[in-house]
């Protein structure tokens, strides 16, 4: 019933191969790929400074807490669920550890007790959306506000040092040669990816987004899914903080929140559909490289942050538009 | 038929993908008559009425208003024709007063370089709309949404009667409305009649069809299978219409009823509120056991109930395989060995994203589960396995299942349970979409499974396929078993035990 010959016949061969192409569920990351590589090329070409290690490696590092937030998020978008509070967990993460460090606990408790935090507000954000069926955006809307408010209300809006050697390895030491949060981060997609790819639970992940009322009807476990998601989300946030306490030295109540645009638009830009079921963790990861790269490379080329603002915005509709193109050509 | 025809459809013929859904059919109806428009699922009917209202284009044939040859090719066609179609679903805007409900398709504005709504005119016509169909206790500034299901039914008739309306074609306009609900639509619809309108009416429940209906016209299998005067008609004229006599063609043999055989399931006093007032029935092992029930019957929950996919469902006393089962959720019922095939296959069967493979494996993970991860190679064995065995017809396991057709979906959500080990199959209208070559695959899969000792639950509001299945069925009116038949029947006994005490 759905294949309706149309009035020219079956498509020429040429055509249907490039369709079949445009289908593979990689297509979107292999477009992706070469539009980084094209931006590669530009910033090459305009600045001699771009394309050198030292650079690509501090692209990677800056990015690296963005990157452990769209990480964490990605499998939760595509599971049908939505973190808008992740960057405020990561600001109240920093907060605790320093606080922590200034009343004389040990750092190291501090970070534990910061990721206890984190996921303990990711499983009140699996437990709204989840047990009383709030919708995700308001209630993680509602906790971000109130995460950043009583990041301020801890501090009185103050910065507060995080100056420890141990715990400042976590941000400026290096694994032969690689910085310590690139390291993280990589891991922390690889980890990502394998569950997604290997585990039951990843099938659950793509299940439960693709048709929550369908999954429910074979016995998948949507809502447990979910849940641990969000508590992901919320560890993977403290963990952002942490790192970016240790790379800083210390932690502001609203160093990260500025950020939760640029990880919703990496997880999107890197082809998550927003209304779940259809999305991967290296599309994720590379729209953060892209992201980062388009930072670093107009950095280097003088354009003022406010520019980059606006570039970055006109690279994510560009990117979606694409791929909304690619789609429709696919059908 | 007479000269008089207000609207006549000659020779229509439509088709999907090849695959004819209409042939050679013709339909008409008279200024100021009710013709009724009758047959099984699938015979063609709503087809016929969405060629009619400009929701599809016809292949084949003609449409003549007061024998002129008209064109319609969209809604806008056919409302300014005068054709309006009831839907079966209420369309309604429930924070909307009833005079807005009503005009909405053509609000009346004053002049001027700004239009602004005039308020007046609207409640006005609207009112006079109202009094025409006896309501004249209805104000037209009432709040929607503060009424009931029937009199918003019957406001959704009043906006039909907006602009110059000559045909109305209501869709099974009565389901779940109560008795004296039903009379106050008749006196309506006989208002409307009276008016010189010209009705068609499209219902399953027959004691309303010959209480209302001029003329009745029945479709089987896409073509006309009988016309008659209701007035000098038997009920069971109509029936064997509806049904005809290729029963049994697509049918794989029924089981031996003389083999004694075990109860897989006894359920008592199965209930869910609004739905279901205390159901027994049992399932035995080796048989097709079938529920038959108009829509609204409450047929819909018997299965999903048992399932425990459904909120507030009680259960008086229930074993399966001998023992005390306790109601437990769809995971739970699932490692206890039951499958439930859904009936609305796009809402609550498949993933549509995800490919055949991940589709037909999700629901039983665990089996191919070694350690942490899903052992790739054995699931793809497996998969591919039932594929060759079910005749799915895919460009392999990793296409995705929605662009898939119907029946081959349907055979992937069947699979979906046989993967594993599997005590107790529950199909909710097994065949709803698919076409005529997978429902016999499909059929004769069912069959299978009983013979190796399965217990298996069809549910469907299609009688000819109940009856052509069943060893044994219970027939649901209204939350209730109105009739148990132990052994196969035949859909005209089914048809008349769901309808006749539908509305007690």
């Amino acid at each position: 019933m759905t294949d309706i010959p149309t009035a020219a016949g079956t498509p020429p061969a040429n055509t249907r191969r490039a369709r079949d192409l445009l289908a593979k569920p990689w297509a979107g990351t292999v477009m992706l790929l070469v539009f980084y590589l094209i931006i590669i090329v530009i910033f090459t070409v305009l600045s001699p400074f771009f394309l050198s290690f030292p650079n690509l490696i501090s692209i990677g590092t800056n990015a690296s807490f963005i990157g452990l937030m769209a990480a964490a998020g990605t499998p939760l978008i595509i599971a049908g669920g939505l973190d808008l509070s992740v960057a405020a967990i990561a600001g109240l993460a920093g907060v605790i550890v320093s606080l922590g460090f200034a009343a004389g606990l040990n750092i190291w408790v501090g970070c534990a007790l910061a990721l206890i935090v984190g996921s303990g507000v990711g499983g009140i954000n699996g437990a709204l959306t989840n047990g009383l069926r709030l919708n995700p955006f308001i209630v993680t809307l509602g906790t971000m506000s109130i995460i950043s408010g009583l990041s301020l209300v801890l501090t009185g809006g103050l910065t507060n040092p995080l100056m420890e050697d141990s715990f400042n390895w976590l941000g400026s030491g290096r694994i032969v040669g690689i910085p310590f949060p690139l390291i993280l981060m990589i891991v922390t997609f690889a980890v990502i990816w394998w569950v997604l790819a290997f585990t039951p639970f990843g099938r659950y992940v793509y299940a439960s987004g693709g048709n929550p009322d369908a999954s429910r009807m074979l016995g998948i476990p949507v809502d447990r899914t979910q849940i641990a998601l969000y508590v992901a989300s919320g560890f993977a946030g403290a963990l952002a903080g942490i790192i970016v306490g240790a790379m800083l030295g210390a932690a502001a109540p609203n160093a990260v929140g500025g950020y939760l645009l640029t990880v919703i638009a990496a997880i999107i830009l890197g082809g998550t559909s927003l209304f779940g079921g259809r999305g991967s963790v290296w599309g994720t990861l590379l729209a953060v490289l892209i992201l980062g790269t388009l930072n670093n490379g107009l950095t280097l080329l003088n354009v003022s942050s406010f520019w980059q603002d606006v570039t970055k915005g006109a690279v994510l509709l560009l990117a979606v538009g694409l791929d909304q193109l690619r789609v429709r050509v696919q059908n | 038929m007479s000269d008089a025809l207000l609207m006549e459809m000659t020779g229509i013929g439509k088709s999907f993908g090849g695959v004819p859904v209409l042939t050679d059919v013709d339909f008409g109806v008279e200024r100021g008559k009710v013709v009724a428009l009758l047959g099984a699922n699938g015979a063609g009917k709503s087809t016929l009425m969405k060629i009619l209202s400009g929701n599809y284009a016809r292949d084949a044939g003609a449409i003549c208003i007061d024998g002129q040859a008209v064109e319609i090719k969209s809604p806008a066609d056919a409302i300014a024709l005068g054709i309006r179609m009831l839907p079966q679903e209420l369309s309604i805007f429930p924070d909307l007063t009833v005079a807005e409900n009503i005009m909405l398709g053509a609000l009346p504005t004053n002049g001027g370089p700004v239009r602004t709504l005039d308020w007046r005119r609207m409640e006005d016509e609207a009112g006079a709309l109202l009094r025409r169909l006896g309501l004249d206790w209805l104000s037209p500034k009432t709040r929607m949404g503060t009424l009931s299901h029937h009199v918003q039914r019957i406001v959704e008739i009043a906006r039909a009667m907006t602009g110059n309306a000559r045909v109305l074609i209501m869709d099974e306009p009565t389901a779940a409305l109560a008795e004296a609900e039903v009379q106050l639509l008749f006196s309506i619809i006989r208002r409307l009649v009276a008016e010189g309108i010209a009705v068609v009416y499209i219902s399953h429940y027959l004691r309303e069809v010959f209480a209302i209906s001029d003329q009745v016209v029945v479709l089987r299998d896409g073509r006309n299978a009988g016309t008659f005067v209701t007035a000098d008609t038997k009920v069971e004229d109509v029936l064997e219409a509806i049904v005809g006599n290729r029963v049994g063609d697509i049918y794989p043999p029924h089981a031996a009823s003389d083999a004694p055989r075990g109860e897989m399931v006894k359920a008592k006093g199965l209930a869910v509120p609004g739905w279901l007032r205390g159901v027994d029935f049992s399932v035995r092992h080796g048989e097709i056991t079938g529920v038959h029930g108009l829509v609204g019957s409450g047929v819909e929950m018997v299965g999903r109930a048992l399932f425990g996919a459904v909120p507030k469902t009680t259960v008086e006393a229930i074993e399966i395989g001998g023992r005390p089962y306790r109601l437990r959720p769809p995971g739970a019922a699932v490692a206890a060995g039951m499958g439930l095939v859904a009936a609305e296959r796009k809402r609550e069967g498949i993933i549509p994203m995800l490919s055949l493979r991940e589709n037909m494996s999700v629901a039983k993970l665990p089996l191919f589960t070694r350690g942490w991860t899903v052992d790739r190679r054995r699931e793809q064995e497996t998969v591919g396995s039932w594929i060759q065995r079910l005749t799915v017809r895919a460009r392999g396991p990793e296409q995705a299942i929605g662009t898939l057709s119907g029946g081959n979906q349907q055979k992937v959500c069947l699979a979906r349970w046989l993967l594993g080990e599997l005590r107790i199959l529950i199909l909710e209208e097994p065949t709803r979409g698919v076409d005529v070559g997978a429902r016999q695959e499909i059929y004769r899969q069912i069959r299978g499974l009983a013979e190796q000792g399965l217990g298996i639950i069809i549910i469907s509001s299609d009688a000819e396929e109940v009856a052509g299945l069943a060893d044994r069925t219970i027939v649901l009116a209204g939350g209730r078993i109105t009739e148990t038949f132990e052994r196969p029947t035949d859909a005209a006994h089914l048809m008349s035990a769901a309808s006749k005490s539908a509305a007690a």
